[in-house]
């Protein structure tokens, strides 16, 4: 597809260029909202959404979307104007700008930069300010609270998560994203498996159940969901948000979270290659595959969301610093031992 | 004019604008948070100059790093969030002499330097190129660097843990 | 280090226990019913609006009076000796015409206690719980069979009836007191012979006794009019099928 776009007018490729993960976005939000209350409904021996658009409720998401537009746009009368409205934007940017560096298919990628992966951890920070911005803008204690916890978390987490990243990068050799992809072809491994990462080094093992976790802390998912725990904070930064804007938020996270997934695919489980060798390869059935486990990731995600309950503050903080911190680090130096040694 | 100089002066201009921001805006917030827009805006210079890995580095440590410490820093601090500056002048006469004498000294360097005007390289492979200079060319410095942040992080580790000494159980 | 390996074993072991309880939900049958679709069977002795066979009511009241909360409102009327309105499912001669017999489910509370003191079983709650209304006066529930026009026939035709009776009634006590009266002076005149006679002590106190027996007497007449006036338990009537609406329109 990069070939294809190339051969076009440079602008109208460029624009098509940056739609494509939008699009994706936009599709997967609209499906995972509905998903998200389908899985919670099954867990809790409920249906979920029923009604709407036939089968299971299909369309909740599409009405609730419609709703969300027609909503008056509400801001506070004490708030910082500029910077309440500009919050909600600046988050979608951030974790949109990240997307450029995914590989969705072999033939597709946003941009070939060879810092790929450092380039994403890079941009997702920018997260943290727009949450401190939107929660600081609201002038109100529960949302500066939310805001503040979610400085401290994301902070706190990027640290293991560049530990891990950095792990992966290593064994790889390449920050590029796709060449990362590229790296996992085959299916040798013991004969059989998959040349996934994750098979290829034992530590890569540990470093996904630490990386995993960080991701949850890095895109607010239960049981690290502090920076807007519906039930203390009354959704932390987002309490003073309304309409579109709050859909902004909401679409900026549940994107983070297929953003953090799909790097967790493409870092550990081979990208949008088969699992079954050649059987199945190509572009098109790379982005299946590709979405598939990365929305795998997202099921998980889910799923530990409905059954387990938050973390305290403290709790999250000594988790960080007193295990993962410490253990990524000397996961990271295990790692590059096996791979001198093997 | 092409699109990376259109790009460029975009970037240049908000990187201007958002500095006066800083210095001229008198809640400390609203200035951190327009610091935020200069050193994107920096950031985006340096890929302008294909240094992609520095830019992201900025991102990185900068934006996602120093400028939320000081956020916190700032709203931790008592009265923090709400603080204005005070807006009256001081001193107006040394440092108005200090401001023309800088003036000066800044007009006639940029009039009477040579300047050496090179075509930027293009670069693709950033990372390998620092990487092989940071263990070759620089690696004294790169050592040195590290053993002075390993320093710095054994000191705070020092400080955050002596207000808690005996809350070991 | 052997403590915190064996935390984080326990730690992992515990996320995975909780997460195959809820993946075993996950795909578990749900419990949900899809209200207007599917309806839930109520249980046999579930309480919902109450409603009033009128073919076996009564209109004993007991299910009024029991009522806490004076929801059931009912007017009874006595049937005239020319209405039979025949018997209850149960056996019970019906006795009275219901011209009123109103239930304010508004009011209700669903206490039940209005469903066990009724002899014939007439009053029960129905399996209907969905009967919600936008104004408060739909909720009263009339249940009398009688039209405006039929109450009013049957009061006219009680009143006329009673009217009848009581006069038939002053009648009789009016005889009655004519016989004790003539009774009365007979004995006086025996008495007064008799007191020529000297022996007069006794049968005076004789005739004072009958004398004030006499009112009691006449009650007694009144009371059995009361009872011939009503119809014979049992017996058809041809009235029945013109007058009875019960035959009716439920």
């Amino acid at each position: 597809m990069n070939e294809t776009l190339s051969s076009m007018p440079f602008l109208p490729a460029l624009l098509l260029h940056a739609a494509i993960p939008l699009t994706i976005i936009l599709v997967y939000a609209l499906v995972a909202i509905w998903a998200e209350r389908k899985v919670a409904g099954f867990i809790q021996d409920r249906l979920g959404p029923m009604r709407v658009g036939g089968w299971h409720g299909w369309a909740q998401s599409i009405a609730d979307l419609l709703k969300l537009i027609q909503k008056e746009d509400i801001i506070p009368a004490d708030a910082s104007r500029f910077w309440f409205k500009f919050a909600p934007f600046m988050m979608f940017a951030a974790s949109y700008a990240a997307f450029a560096v995914i590989p969705f298919s072999s033939g597709y990628i946003g941009s070939m930069v060879n810092i790929g992966v450092f380039y994403l951890l890079a941009v997702t920070s920018v997260l943290t300010l727009s949450v401190i911005m939107g929660g600081w803008a609201s002038n109100n204690k529960w949302s500066l609270l939310g805001a503040m916890r979610s400085a401290a978390q994301m902070v706190s987490y990027e640290v293991p998560t560049i530990a891990t990243v950095l792990t992966v990068v290593l064994v790889a050799g390449s920050l590029n994203l796709m060449e990362i992809t590229e790296l996992q072809s085959g299916n040798d491994t013991l004969g059989f498996l998959p040349n996934w990462l994750i098979f290829q080094n034992p530590f890569l093992i540990t470093a996904f159940i630490m990386f995993f976790i960080s991701i949850l802390a890095e895109s607010h998912r239960v049981p690290f969901d502090l920076p807007e725990s519906e039930s203390e904070l009354v959704a932390g930064y987002q309490t003073e948000y309304s309409g579109m804007r709050w859909a902004m938020f909401m679409l900026a996270e549940y994107a983070d979270m297929l953003l953090l997934s799909l790097l967790g695919a493409t870092l550990f489980f081979g990208g949008w290659n088969s699992p079954f060798g050649d059987f199945l390869a190509g572009p098109f059935w790379g982005f299946f595959w590709f979405m598939l486990k990365g929305l795998v990731l997202v099921f998980v995600m889910m799923w530990i969301r409905w059954t387990l309950p938050r973390y305290r503050v403290d709790q999250l903080m000594a988790i960080c610093w007193n295990i993962l911190i410490p253990l990524s680090f000397v996961n990271l130096v295990l790692a590059a031992l096996w791979e001198m040694i093997f | 004019m092409d699109l990376a100089a259109i790009l460029f002066y975009v970037f240049a201009l908000v990187t201007i604008g958002s500095a006066a921001v800083v210095v001229f805006s008198r809640n400390i917030v609203h200035a951190a948070f327009s610091l935020m827009f200069t050193l994107m805006g920096v950031a985006a210079l340096y890929v302008l100059l294909y240094a992609d890995f520095l830019a992201a580095t900025q991102l990185l440590v900068y934006v996602g790093g120093i400028l939320i410490l000081i956020l916190f820093g700032v709203m931790l601090t008592s009265q923090g969030y709400t603080l204005n500056f005070r807006e009256a002048t001081v001193n107006v006469v040394p440092a108005g002499l200090l401001s023309v004498a800088a003036a000066i000294l800044l007009i006639y360097a940029f009039s009477t330097g040579g300047w050496v005007i090179t075509e930027v390289d293009e670069r693709t492979d950033t990372v390998y190129d620092l990487g092989m200079m940071l263990m070759t060319d620089y690696l004294l410095v790169f050592i040195v660097a590290g053993v002075l942040l390993l320093v710095a992080i054994i000191g705070a580790i020092v400080m955050s843990t002596r207000l808690s000494v005996n809350t070991e159980d | 280090m052997v403590q915190a390996v064996k935390n984080s074993w326990a730690t992992f072991k515990s996320i995975f226990t909780g997460m195959g309880i809820t993946g075993r939900h996950l795909v578990g049958p749900t419990v949900t019913l899809q209200y207007p679709e599917e309806r839930a069977t109520l249980p046999k002795n579930a309480r919902a609006r109450l409603f009033v066979n009128m073919d076996d009511c009564i209109g004993c009241t007991l299910c009024a009076k029991a009522c806490p909360v004076n929801c059931i409102d009912i007017e009874t009327v006595p049937t005239t000796a020319d209405v039979d309105l025949g018997k209850t499912s149960t056996g019970n001669p019906k006795r009275f015409w219901l011209t009123r017999f109103n239930i304010d489910m508004a009011k209700c509370m669903y206490c039940d206690l209005c469903v066990h003191p009724c002899p014939t079983n007439c009053i029960y709650m129905e399996q209907e719980y969905e009967y919600s209304e936008y104004d408060r006066s739909n909720l009263l529930y009339k249940f009398s069979q009688l039209s405006p026009v039929e109450v009013d026939d049957v009061k006219a035709k009680a009143e006329a009836e009673a009217i009848q009776k009581q006069k038939e009634k002053e009648e009789k006590a009016r005889q009655k007191a004519e016989e004790a009266r003539l009774k009365k002076e007979q004995e006086a005149a025996e008495k007064a012979r008799a007191a020529d006679d000297g022996t007069g002590a006794v049968p005076a106190a004789d005739a004072a006794k009958a004398a004030g027996t006499a009112a009691p007497d006449a009650a007694d007449a009144a009371r059995v009019a009361g009872t011939a006036a009503k119809p014979a338990p049992g017996s058809p009537s041809k009235q029945d099928d013109t007058q009875n609406p019960s035959k009716g329109e439920a």
